[in-house]
């Protein structure tokens, strides 16, 4: 054997080796780790040395998604179709009832690959189980439901794995929304697709939820259908994806880090930029054709012989984050303070996406074979970087400049963008008001709107959520049923997750 | 015609119903043991005391003139505290003109105003105008947190002119209220007598002081006295803090959270789920 190879066969070893004597890792963390660790000791998809150097000076970074891809990053399986067609893979007839329909769901949910290996979008489960529910009755759907949201919590321990209700009001979106209320979990995340036509009692219910425990998101289905296609889902964190596609990669590109390449903004608009996105654009495109080519994702997946997914439903994302750190290197301007930034911003914005839509986008077909558009919410490991296009925290204006400012940079983002606005307590005396707040801030352009309050037992890292009770037991060593408790951990030190401001001061000084 | 503004939050979830932002203006006709913000009480005499004391070099005198400048401001309140007249040089001037607009920027995030302070009625005209001139532009609609110490007929113009009165009652017995307030309570009967009649009642606070107003005859009297008015007023009950509080009762301890539970039974047995309090603790 060469040398070469005989070093990095030891590395290998001694990485497994590693993972199975670490004892902050439970079983399950281990098997998940040790399947990466297989994956990348294959060489990375083939990529040119461009990409790689931007890989190298920290520009590109594919979150660890490892060197030779074998499923989609995010399926969002068409699980209506599963409840009207049943499936013959899993042996499951189409259920009569509310036993049976849950009972399919939970089925189905651990057979959904996805870059965690948590199904990372769990359906319009108000919708799928509202004839189960109306036949079942009040008391047995809710004990059911209750069963049905314990079991994904335990069973499926991650922050990412997202359910999805709205904009309809209905008896198992209300009932839903009250049992989250009282079971306090951080799993599953939780979007409502709100509109026009979602009645004021059923989002005020929302935001009751909202206010307790960070979720759900509201999202502008509105701007998101018109955009992206009727029938989107949101999953993961709040990535925009079509119901019965998802996404094959997920590719990311620091704005701050690229913007000390350029010698001014002009430069950086007219050549750094540019080349950047495309060298995204061709990593983005060699790891989907690995999956769809090589990998052969598709003709292997029963979800995509029984047509609950097809090929011409995916996309692939490339995210942006650093705008913040961008602007105030280029032009020494602050997003959110000074008004001029918002036109660099924009000019930022509309150069990567030109350029990105310039590319077609490998099997691309779910945003129009193009490469969706994404803002990445940032990891642990980002340190003085600040998520997606947010503004920094720490730095935000007053609310209604915060949100005028990003509501005109969401429209550019077709597979997701968020904001977090946190609320002091008295929030919850009036949650009315609170619905008013995001109402405006859905016509100004926000896409998803989440809020939380500041004296939260829940955390909203990036787009997760965890538990402060949680990340203080993993700080003193104990092993964790959630995964995602560890990366919300490291965030809160390393992303000043903190120090977002308190929005809405309603406590005053005065009694 | 212009207000002195003392603060203005943008959002408040607070200071009536749904979404408003609240506007604090500048001076206060009560003298109250348990005062917050007694830089809110006067207005600036420009005495000019303040403004070497400022760290950040954000006053300066005028010709007279203590001004401030905002940008620059720490924040550090420094200057409130050693204004020997209950002052702050940290209060804005506001044409009525450009209030109304900077409320209409934010419209779409808005159900309305409320107007407080100190005591906003103290420039009850600046309200009426501003009041006047929102509503022939939207449909926000205009809170007055007041004690309702004011003159009968000023008060019932105003509540002719706005949606909401917000009205603290400091105690009901007029002993305690003259030593809690410096003044009686017979006018702010009367007052919210008329506001009841013209339906724009809209709450009644109270903040329970242990040793002072925490009887429950007190707030048997005051529950009784609101179900006596009208069918619509709610009343809200808020339990002394001491955090914040720089005037004679600084020192004074907090009310205990049973006792405020309990209060709380006493008023609810009489007014039912017209009473709320603080955070709903
Ligand atoms: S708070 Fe007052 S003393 Fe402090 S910096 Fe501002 S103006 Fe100056
Ligand atoms: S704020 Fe007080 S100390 Fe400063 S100038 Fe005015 S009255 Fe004098």
């Amino acid at each position: 054997m060469k040398l070469e190879t005989l070093s990095r066969v030891r590395r290998a070893m001694n990485r497994v080796y590693e993972i199975i004597t670490d004892t902050s890792l439970d079983y399950k963390d281990k098997r998940h780790l040790l399947a990466a660790e297989a994956e990348n000791f294959l060489p990375y998809v083939k990529i040119s040395e461009k990409a790689q150097n931007y890989f190298a000076e920290g520009i590109l970074c594919d979150l660890f998604e490892g060197h030779a891809p074998y499923r989609p990053r995010y399926i969002l399986p068409d699980y209506q179709k599963f409840m009207e067609k049943g499936s013959e893979y899993l042996n499951l007839k189409p259920p009569q009832d509310l036993f049976e329909a849950v009972n399919a769901l939970l089925i189905i949910y651990r057979y959904v690959p996805s870059i965690t290996s948590y199904p990372v979008y769990l359906g319009q489960v108000d919708e799928l189980l509202e004839p189960f529910v109306l036949a079942a009755g009040e008391e047995l759907s809710e004990k059911l439901l209750k069963m049905f949201l314990v079991q994904i919590d335990r069973v499926l321990p991650d922050g990412f794995v997202h359910m999805n209700i709205g904009p309809k009001d209905t008896r198992t979106g209300r009932l839903l929304l009250k049992l989250e209320r009282e079971l306090k979990q951080a799993v599953p995340n939780i979007s409502l697709k709100y509109n026009e036509e979602t009645p004021d009692s059923f989002a005020v219910e929302a935001v009751k939820t909202a206010l307790e425990i960070g979720k759900p998101y509201f999202v502008n289905d509105r701007e998101l259908k018109e955009d992206l296609d009727p029938a989107y889902g949101v999953a993961s964190c709040y990535n925009t994806l079509l119901i019965g596609g998802g996404s094959f990669t997920l590719v990311r590109l620091n704005l701050k880090e690229a913007a000390k390449k350029a010698r001014d903004f002009q430069d950086f608009i007219q050549n750094v930029l540019p080349d950047a996105v495309l060298a995204q654009a061709e990593v983005i495109n060699a790891r989907a054709k690995f999956i769809v080519e090589e990998a052969k994702f598709f003709e292997t997946s029963f979800l995509a012989k029984e047509g609950l997914i097809s090929l011409d439903r995916f996309t692939s994302m490339a995210g942006y984050f650093g705008l913040y750190e961008c602007l105030e290197h280029l032009t020494g301007l602050k997003l959110g303070q000074d008004k001029e930034a918002l036109y660099y911003a924009e000019q930022v914005l509309k150069t990567a996406k030109d350029t990105l839509k310039r590319v077609p986008g490998a099997y691309c077909n779910g945003t129009g074979g193009r490469i969706g558009f994404h803002a990445q919410s940032g990891i642990d490991s980002d340190i003085d970087v600040t998520p997606g296009v947010r503004i920094k925290y720490g730095e935000e204006p007053d609310i209604f400049t915060q949100i005028k400012t990003e509501g005109r940079l969401h429209k550019y983002f077709d597979t997701g963008i968020s904001d977090i606005y946190i609320f002091d307590r008295t929030a919850r005396e009036n949650p009315e008001g609170v619905l008013k707040i995001i109402k405006g801030a859905l016509e100004e352009g926000i896409r998803v709107f989440s809020f939380n309050t500041s004296d939260s037992e829940f955390i909203r890292i990036t787009g997760y959520l965890v538990k402060r009770t949680d990340v203080l037991k993993y700080e003193k060593g104990e092993v964790l049923r959630e995964d995602t408790v560890k990366l919300g951990a490291a965030s809160i030190k390393n992303n000043n997750t903190e120090a977002r401001k308190v929005r809405i001061i309603g406590e005053r000084n005065s009694q | 015609m212009r207000g002195i503004v003392n603060k203005i939050i943008e959002v408040s979830f607070i200071d009536g119903p749904g979404s408003r932002m609240a506007i604090f203006l500048q001076g206060c006709n009560l003298d109250c043991l348990y005062c917050h913000n007694p830089e809110t009480k006067k207005y600036c005499q420009n005495c000019g005391r303040c403004v070497e004391q400022c760290p950040a070099g954000a006053l300066t005198n005028l010709d007279g003139r203590v001004t401030w400048d905002k940008a620059i401001c720490h924040g550090c309140d420094r200057c409130l505290e050693v204004c020997p007249h209950s002052s702050s040089p940290k209060t804005t001037l506001w044409e009525v003109e450009d209030l109304v607009a900077y409320i209409l920027e934010n419209e779409v995030f808005l159900d309305g105003v409320t107007f407080s302070g100190g005591e906003c009625t103290l420039q009850a005209d600046f309200i009426l105008e501003v009041s006047h001139k929102l509503k022939e532009k939207s449909n926000l609609t205009v809170f007055v947190d007041t004690n309702c110490f004011l003159e009968e007929e000023k008060f019932l113009t105003l509540c002719q002119n706005i949606d909401g009165i917000m009205a603290d009652l400091k105690a009901f017995d007029p002993v305690l209220h003259r030593k809690l307030t410096g003044v009686a309570n017979e006018l702010i009967f009367q007052n919210l007598n008329t506001a009841s009649q013209l339906g724009v009642l809209y709450e009644v606070r109270t903040v329970l002081v242990p040793g002072l107003n925490d009887h429950p005859q007190e707030v048997k009297n005051i529950a009784r006295f609101i179900r006596e008015l009208n069918s619509y007023t709610l009343l809200k009950l808020i339990p002394f803090r001491n955090y914040g509080v720089k005037s004679y009762l600084k020192e004074a301890p907090n009310l205990p959270e049973e006792k405020f539970f309990e209060l709380f039974e006493v008023a609810t047995e009489i007014l039912g789920s017209r009473v709320y309090g603080k955070y709903s603790i």
